[in-house]
């Protein structure tokens, strides 16, 4: 399984992701999630959301799931890029693409990620009041 | 022996500090830092449920021996994505 996981200041480049991506001829399914930050948080408006990470040890744990997510499905690559730093509402703080065989695999795979990076990956965020950055 | 400790997210705020190192008897485990850490900065005494450890680069169970010079790290529960 291809693996490439990316933790970036810079704001996630959705089109030259997409434009990157390579499929063998085996490939039948991608399954792509942005994870986008919302405009409010506990009911309160927010200007967006400032991620913080424990680097080495989140890229640690990351491989730790790529390594599980290859024991559990027959996956032909897993794409990751999660932003850190400030990311201003609507903008998307997570890109994940999963590419299988078939959907079934891709599908459970793509979910699976997700909730063990929430479950282990050393990354925090905190809300951006809506005057910090020019408001919303 | 002697080990660093470091805070992440809004345990650096609750401890005044990013990171602090501290003398603790030969093999002491991570339970033992834990109430030292506490002792010494107790605006993190609240947390203490919610705490999570790693030594290095993974997480360990608070009966964990530490060696001289590890790095440990307390830290808030994950909220990544």
């Amino acid at each position: 399984m291809r693996r490439e996981l990316t933790l970036t200041t810079e704001p996630i480049d959705e089109p030259a992701l997409i434009a990157a991506r390579t499929l063998s001829g085996q490939a039948g399914a991608v399954v792509q999630f942005v994870g986008v930050v919302r405009g409010s948080e506990l009911g309160a408006p927010i200007s967006g959301l400032d991620y913080e990470s424990f680097e080495a040890m989140a890229r640690h744990q990351f491989n730790l799931i790529f390594n599980q997510l290859e024991k559990r499905w027959p996956l032909e690559s897993v794409r990751l890029v999660h932003r850190l730093g400030p990311v201003r509402t609507n903008e998307p703080s997570l890109w994940v693409e999963v590419v299988a065989g078939h959907r079934g695999e891709a599908f459970a795979a793509c979910q699976w990620l997700i909730d063990e990076m929430k479950r282990i990956v050393p990354i925090w965020k905190r809300p951006l009041p809506p005057k910090e950055d020019g408001g919303r | 022996m002697q080990v660093t400790v470091h805070f992440y997210s809004y345990f650096k705020e609750l401890a005044g500090t990013p990171q602090a190192a501290l003398d603790l008897p030969p093999q002491a485990t991570l339970d033992f830092l834990r109430a030292r850490v506490l002792e010494q900065f107790p605006r993190l005494a609240p947390m203490q449920k919610a705490m999570l450890a790693a030594v290095g680069v993974e997480y360990q169970p608070w009966s964990f021996a530490l060696s001289e010079g590890d790095e440990v790290s307390f830290f808030p529960p994950v909220q990544g994505g």
